[in-house]
């Protein structure tokens, strides 16, 4: 090392000092530029405008300029009557019994009863982590499961989150596929289920496989088999769907008025839902 | 060799805070915001109306509302319309979107919302992520910021569970206006809560 060498660092150190309110003030100087390029059309624009701002639509077209790109959707005329006999079908039927069921049931046992639901389906949410190579979610999805399923009382009470902050990680086979680089397909209606694609459709076999209120033979878990028929449907049928419907009216019971109050914000119902469940999907996949 | 290390370092050192100061103004801005609108919610000594005139006149300073109805118009359509035009939209979209935002609020119980980081995406943009949590869940919402003109930064969009207000309100214009005419869309907004599909 040679001797001058703190000489030399105490120079530049001094001279970077003293350059620094330069520094800056070039900084402040060119974020105040307009750049040459656009500083001409922008004239010409602000002349026949009221508003100073119009110049910045341009930055802003990047950002928003896909929104105006035709969706691929050739369902459109079948998913568009589907979504009104959905929407009928929430509005006069799921929403009013999810009402009355709220009426019945007191806050903290509905709760219960979704914690309980959201417990069974620890399966699909630890393989769909695992299989997108989230270790350490699937490792707290597990715990959870553990800790959920002894001390929170077969699931019905949420410790985990509460004792041991540890969150859910929601993760489906459709957002495996997604992770994959698998694209969503043309958008679907589904009857009942909703907005879907074509990649998150062929996605429910598989998360249904997983969810033990579908029985599945040779699956270590189930809910008890049910055997014989009741008035020409098997018994076994009957019970996935009690639960299904349970599973459903409980979830909706805890979030009435949400879909009424999102749907202020469509012009047209159709292209509304399906641009929220696709922007909604592709961020979920994104995490 | 040691001495450009130093210097290097001086530089990164300086430079992040001048940048760090200006976001965590701008969270601070937008945290206080968001507490003034929750308070004024919580105030059971204020009427109905007095609640939704307070949150108004809050978040008017925080949201640029005019250049969202721009920015949901999108640049071709909003160019070909006429001075009146322009303004009669705008007036339209930003009442519904005022109403929208405080419907949104008459579900409010008991959340709460917690302000956590912004980061800086772009020179003149940060992104400010909240949280409205609840007993039941989390939901991320992100309310997106610019530097105005005049120096001042402003909500231009928010995204709730990844969705983008303006993005939504876009994609639907553009979608209307391919099959009819800027007066059948104007007529549409007119007549908030008539909906088709």
């Amino acid at each position: 090392m040679p001797k001058n060498n703190p000489a030399i660092i105490t120079f530049i150190a001094i001279l970077y000092i003293s350059l620094l309110p330069m520094m800056g003030f070039y900084a402040f100087a060119q974020e105040n530029a307009p750049a040459s390029s656009e500083a001409v059309p922008e004239v010409e624009v602000a002349a026949d405008t009221d508003e100073e701002e119009e110049g910045f639509d341009d930055e802003f077209e990047d950002e928003f300029g896909a929104a105006e790109k035709e969706v691929f959707d050739p369902l459109s005329g079948y998913n568009r009557v589907m979504t009104d006999f959905n929407d009928s079908l929430y509005v006069w039927v799921l929403d009013p019994v999810a009402r009355g069921y709220r009426w019945v049931l007191p806050y903290a046992a509905r709760r219960g009863v979704k914690n309980f639901f959201h417990n069974l389906l620890f399966p699909l949410r630890f393989v769909n982590n695992a299989l997108q190579l989230k270790i350490k979610n699937a490792g707290e999805e597990f715990l959870r499961f553990s800790i959920n399923s002894t001390i929170g009382i077969l699931g019905f009470w949420d410790p985990a989150k509460e004792w041991f902050d540890l969150e859910a990680h929601e993760e489906d086979f459709g957002q495996t596929l997604g992770y994959y680089g698998v694209g969503g397909g043309f958008h679907v209606v589904l009857p009942f289920l909703g907005p879907s694609n074509v990649r998150d459709m062929f996605s429910l076999y598989p998360d249904m496989q997983m969810d033990p209120v579908n029985y599945v033979e040779n699956r270590p878990y189930n809910f008890p088999k049910q055997e014989g028929e009741y008035q020409g449907v098997s018994k076994q049928t009957l019970q996935e769907v009690d639960l299904t419907l349970l599973k459903i009216i409980n979830r909706e019971s805890l979030r009435i008025g949400q879909y009424a109050n999102l749907k202020k914000d469509a012009i047209e119902l159709y292209p509304f839902l399906r641009d929220v469940y696709e922007q909604n999907r592709a961020k979920l996949i994104k995490e | 060799m040691n001495g450009t290390l130093i210097v290097l370092f001086l530089v990164c050192l300086s430079a992040v805070p001048l940048i760090a100061d200006d976001i965590s103004e701008i969270r601070a801005m937008t945290k206080e915001k968001v507490d003034a609108v929750i308070r004024t919610l919580k105030d059971n000594s204020l009427s109905k109306k007095e609640k939704k005139e307070g949150i108004l006149k809050t978040i008017d300073g925080l949201f640029d509302f005019s250049l969202m109805a721009r920015l949901s118009l999108g640049k071709k359509h909003w160019k070909a319309l006429s001075k009146a035009q322009r303004k009669e939209f705008s007036e339209l979209f930003v009442k519904r979107l005022k109403e929208s935002y405080l419907d949104k609020l008459d579900l409010y119980t008991d959340e709460e919302i917690v302000v956590d980081e912004a980061k800086l995406t772009k020179k003149n943009r940060v992104e400010v992520l909240t949280y409205l949590v609840s007993k039941e869940d989390k939901k991320e919402m992100i309310y997106k910021l610019y530097k105005s003109k005049k120096k001042e930064w402003m909500v231009y969009d928010v995204d709730i569970l990844g969705v983008s207000i303006v993005q939504t309100y876009r994609s639907q214009f553009s979608g209307i206006l391919k099959k009819e005419s800027m007066e059948q869309l104007m007529e549409r907004l007119r007549s908030t809560g008539e909906l088709g599909s």
